[in-house]
């Protein structure tokens, strides 16, 4: 059903006609999004379009607009910086389960507000408050946040509450996951529920209880994805910054360096093989170094990577100056030196710390016949590197190659487990490039945290598959290559990775049942549906929080449409075709 | 009666099923003021498949369970029934410590594993679990973690439930299920581990942490069968660090400072009767120490682990120096008039064997036999000012101030303090037990109108608390009706 006058004239009652609004040309603005055209019918650059843009400007606004959804029988979902299709309305007609209609998509940006409560370490955040803004805030106060390893111009509150949370400083600072505290959260029914400390009217700093924590119903792996209500504010947890509170920024865009504290080291490490490198994990976990860790730089490609960065931090170099770069004498044995690599910022809490941090990291390397990277150590290198890693404010990185790019694998867990998969993720990348269609960076582009969880233990690497997302053979490739990492992750008995989580935005409605109701305990999707009913009895979400209904729990009921046609697999490479 | 008493031997058999008034009467109390009531039966479950046997049964003849993994004594009334008819599921006979995994620091137990009997297996393996604060040697350590009590080092609490990952759960809807990265693999935890699975990630499945829910829920959603918990590496060297003050006051800017650059391992602050009962051999020995000790002191254990532990501790224990002299303090190696193993014993002892079988002998009741403890979580700012309140009312009920114990324990890298009040008072004194019990529940209700925020609301705290938040309640209501449909599960404890 297309959105009425009668609602977009509630919607404008409650926000104020500047602040809503459905012409067309503002609408495929917001509907255009990056990474779709895997998703997407005849692999097309746009979301479902959203019935009308809307702009709240508090809690009270958020929970009319939802309770009109009701009254009026539209759909809301909410955006952060929109820097995923998750963001967007995801209903073309005839896949939503149960009633069609419009969605309306809020943008959060009035909602930017920020409150430091400096002596505690606690963030009350907006949802339009970027990482990079409470970054900065936090580090005058000698205070520092997490920054998800999507980039720091994503909303704290979408990744604390809404998504997923995890970056380069996980391991130490903790996740968003963790460190939020407070949370408020209006429920698709129109209702606010907050959690802990803060449902009692005590203040923002503990996230559980009363009794159980219904902080549990909240968010899980991922939050709901902006399919089960709007995260309106909250707080999340500062871990404390040993560095300097006044950041001496050098450089010049992009490549800014901020020089080393006397308490920090900065360092890119290499080790000869992925047994090596599992060790290499377990060891720095068990010593308990590091401030902020990541396989960062092979994001670009085990093969392109060294020359990459050189070319990046270079002022007078650019992207296409990398194959002669490539062939620069040295750059071979660069590659090979750094093939297994990851970067580490050490911060002291003192001197001595650093000192012994710097002591047990040379150890560690010694025990594991690893190695610094010098090239990529020098101070040059160190200082950026170290901006680098402590703001993330490189996301444009992940787009460089070609204007697109897919994350595949990143299953996390144990490094043990987590090296299972590793060839089988290159030899598929390998394999799926070999024609040309995908960016050839190298079997292994894989780059990811070194903690998903905080204190270590769990990590997950991802494939970056860089493909040109305007043209339709290379994006015909990269969608292939998703379906074909589900397969090659069944190879070796592992489940699939993210891959599968986007290739679900394929499915309709009924689809996803299908699949949920056949996972090994479909109980989960059970529980939630039952949480749904009582809290989106309208459906006014979407199935971003997971759900099956009856008929699914209990078999009577399947989908009957079939999957979305894919583009048509490009041609394979020739025999012999060479790559690189 | 009988029916119920054939039906149950069925499913636990004969030796467990207990029905003697002896034993069904010590599970009628506990040491709190809730009122007693007494259970039917005592059902000893071996396992699994046991549990959940029990909970069908329990939905098909509308039987409440209450859920115990701990032995006595008990604190705040939480494994006391709430209704009558109730059997007790003891878990105490789940004792099987499932998996040791240096590797990644982890270790699967079934509810009835105790600290004295886990922490040694893990020490061989050079492994702990991070303990709360001096348990009793019979305490659970899935009762501990699903009852989220403290634990003593901050740094290591990332997030309040830590560490506590996985659960095996039998909800009471009768429904099996494992929950957080375990949650995505089959129930099944040897095919987990066959193919990799550690169930390390607390997180989920899907959009639910149903693990958060199962804490501090006094066993009414589900009965937990095994949990999955993360271990740190045993200190050695290790040691322990004071800095003693005559206010609370005078320790805050330096305990957020010590918290903040998470140097220490285990970090909390006591006053002098609080430590004197955590210490002391005796009642006499305790009031002779609650005179002599420092009024508050913090406690900081710094320790050495993995490469170069000395060096880590020399450093470790260099940075606190430098914090506490940069606060105007003094650094001590002991604290004045007590030997320092005394204290080592209560924190590095990892469970206090000191306790007899019966429990009389917990160190909580050996200054006069009977306790009555308030906590509730504080940010640190504000503890002084409930210390006032609570000062405020013992003077008003005429109990003498000196007596209070109080322990401040940072939680979740120092953003929540969990604060405790320990009021001890002669069990056997009726007049005193009474002056306790009402000096107890006034201090409570000033403090939650104050705004201390009684996260773990047993007892008379419940109503109060809930009603604080209708909304939180209401959603609580709401999972309590898609877990436990039928109310089976320690019915009346919580908000339904
Ligand atoms: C290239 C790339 C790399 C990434 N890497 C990482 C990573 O390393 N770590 C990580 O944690 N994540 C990563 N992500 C995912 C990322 O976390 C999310 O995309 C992130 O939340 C983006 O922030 P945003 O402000 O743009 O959110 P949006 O894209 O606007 O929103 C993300 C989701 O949250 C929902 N949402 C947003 N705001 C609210 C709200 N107020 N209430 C309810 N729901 C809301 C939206 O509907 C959407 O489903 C990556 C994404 C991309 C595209």
């Amino acid at each position: 059903m297309a959105l009425s006058n009668e609602a977009y004239e509630a919607l404008q009652a409650i926000v104020g006609e500047r602040n809503v609004t459905r012409d067309p040309a503002i609408l495929d603005g917001y509907a255009l999004q990056m990474l779709v055209e895997l998703v997407r019918p005849n692999c097309g650059h746009y979301m479902p379009r959203a019935g009308a843009i809307v702009m709240p400007g508090s809690t009270e606004e958020v929970q009319a607009i939802v309770k009109a959804a009701n009254k009026y029988n539209f759909g809301v979902k909410p955006h952060g910086t929109g820097w995923y299709h998750w963001a967007s309305p995801m209903y073309d007609p005839g896949t939503r389960y149960g009633d069609e209609k419009d969605t309306v998509q809020l943008d959060m940006r009035r909602m930017n507000s920020i409150e430091i409560d400096e002596k505690n370490g606690i963030a009350i955040v907006g949802p339009y408050v970027i990482h990079a803004q409470l970054h900065a805030e936090a580090i005058k106060r000698g205070w520092s946040c997490n920054i998800i390893g999507a980039g720091s111009s994503c909303s704290v509150v979408a990744a604390a509450c809404a998504y997923s949370g995890i970056g380069a400083g996980t391991m130490w600072m903790g996740g968003n996951a963790e460190n939020v505290l407070g949370m408020e959260w209006v429920t698709p029914s129109g209702e606010i529920v907050r959690n802990g400390s803060l449902g009692s009217g005590d203040g923002w700093f503990c996230g559980e209880g009363p009794g159980p924590s219904v902080r549990g119903i909240m968010r899980g792996t991922l939050g709901s994805r902006g399919g089960m209500g709007v995260y309106t504010k909250c707080a999340v947890r500062l871990a404390h910054w040993p560095g300097s509170t006044d950041w001496n920024v050098q450089g010049t865009v992009p490549a800014y360096r901020l020089p080393l504290d006397k308490t920090f080291r900065v360092y890119t490490v290499a080790v000869p093989t992925w047994d090596a490198w599992t060790d290499l994990y377990y060891k720095i976990y068990d010593n308990e170094i590091g401030y902020t860790l990541h396989r960062q730089y092979n994001l670009a490609g085990a093969e392109l990577a060294p020359a990459f960065w050189l070319m990046y931090t270079d002022p007078t170099k650019q992207l296409s100056d990398l194959p002669a770069m490539l062939d620069e004498p040295g750059m071979a044995e660069l590659t090979e030196e750094m093939r297994i690599s990851l970067q580490i910022v050490m911060a002291g809490r003192s001197e001595a710390d650093a000192e012994l941090q710097d002591k047990v990291l040379d150890k560690i390397l010694e025990e594991v016949g690893g190695w610094k990277v010098e090239k990529y150590c020098t101070q040059d290198m160190a200082e950026f590197t170290n901006m680098y890693m402590n703001r993330l404010g490189h996301k444009e990185i992940n787009y460089v190659y070609a204007g697109n790019y897919i994350g595949s694998w990143m299953q996390a867990g144990t490094p043990d487990w987590v090296k299972g998969y590793i060839p089988v993720a290159a030899a598929g990348y390998e394999r799926d490039y070999r024609n040309g269609l995908l960016v050839q960076a190298g079997g292994d582009s894989m780059m990811g945290t070194v903690g998903a969880y905080p204190g270590g233990g769990i990590m997950g690497l991802e494939q970056f598959v860089s493909y040109d997302g305007a043209d339709h053979e290379s994006t015909a490739a990269a969608w292939y290559h998703m379906d074909d990492a589900v397969e090659d992750a069944k190879t070796i008995n592992y489940p699939p990775g993210k891959e599968a989580l986007y290739i679900e935005m394929r499915y309709t409605d009924e689809q996803a049942f299908d699949k949920w109701s056949k996972s090994k305990q479909p109980w989960t999707y059970v529980f939630q549906r039952e949480i749904r009913k009582r809290y989106d009895p309208n459906y006014v979400g979407d199935r971003q929080y997971n759900w099956i209904p009856e008929e699914w729990e209990r078999g009577e009921k399947h989908a009957s449409t079939p999957i979305m046609p894919g583009p048509g697999r490009p041609q394979p490479a020739p025999e012999g075709y060479p790559t690189i | 009666m009988e029916d119920m008493k054939q039906d149950l031997i069925g499913i636990v058999g004969a030796d467990n099923v207990l029905d003697d008034p002896v034993i069904t009467e010590a599970y009628a109390k506990d040491e709190s003021f809730v009122l007693s009531i007494k259970p039917k039966m005592v059902v000893r479950p071996g396992g699994e498949a046991e549990v959940q046997a029990l909970v069908a049964w329990a939905n098909k003849t509308a039987t409440p369970l209450v859920p115990v993994s701990s032995g006595v004594p008990h604190f705040y009334g939480d494994t006391v029934p709430s209704v009558p008819g109730a059997v007790i599921v003891d878990l105490s006979r789940m004792t099987r410590i499932l998996r040791v995994d240096r590797r990644n620091r982890m270790v699967v137990v079934e509810p009835g594993v105790t600290y004295a009997q886990l922490q040694p297996e893990l020490a061989k393996e050079g492994m702990r679990i991070t303990p709360p604060l001096y348990p009793r040697a019979n305490k659970s350590v899935v009762g501990s973690l699903l009852e989220r009590q403290p634990t003593l080092i901050t740094r290591y609490n990332y997030s309040l439930p830590e560490p506590l990952r996985n659960c095996g759960v039998i909800w009471g809807s009768g429904q099996r299920f494992f929950t957080g990265d375990a949650g995505w693999g089959p129930a099944d935890l040897e095919a987990q581990w066959a193919s990799g699975g550690r169930q390390v990630d607390p997180k989920g499945p899907a959009q639910t942490d149903f693990y958060r829910l199962l804490t501090g829920a006094e066993g009414s959603y589900g009965i937990v069968t095994w949990a999955s918990v993360k271990c740190e590496l045993l200190a050695e060297p290790r040691k322990l660090l004071f800095v003693t003050a005559p206010k609370l006051d005078d320790l805050v800017d330096l305990t957020y400072r010590v918290v903040r650059i998470r140097v220490a391992d285990e970090i909390f602050v006591v006053n002098g009767a609080y430590l004197a009962a955590l210490v002391g051999k005796d009642a006499a020995d305790v009031a002779a120490l609650s005179l002599s000790l420092p009024a508050w002191t913090l406690v900081m254990g710094v320790g050495g682990r993995a490469l170069f532990p000395e060096d880590r501790m020399a450093v470790a224990e260099k940075d606190i120096a430098d914090a506490v002299a940069a606060s105007g303090k003094q650094l001590l190696q002991a604290i004045p008039g007590l030997a320092t193993s005394r204290v080592e014993a209560a924190v590095f002892g990892e469970y206090d064997g000191a306790a007899t079988a019966d429990g009389a002998a917990h160190w909580k009741l050996r200054a006069k036999g009977g306790v009555a403890d308030i906590l509730f979580h504080t940010p640190l700012d504000k503890a002084a000012g409930y210390l006032a309140t609570m000062q405020d009312a013992a003077v008003a009920h005429k109990y003498p101030v000196g007596d209070i114990g109080v322990y401040l324990q940072p939680q979740h890298q120092g953003v929540a303090y969990h604060m405790e009040f320990s009021l001890p008072y002669a069990k056997d004194d009726k007049a005193e037990a009474a002056k306790a019990r009402a000096l107890y529940s006034a201090a409570s209700k000033k403090l939650i109108d104050d705004g201390a925020y009684f996260s773990r609301p047993y007892g008379e705290w419940a109503d109060p608390v809930y009603n604080r938040d209708a909304a939180g309640r209401d959603a609580l209501r709401t999972v309590k009706k898609i877990v436990d449909p039928n109310n089976v599960l320690n019915p009346s404890k919580l908000c339904f």
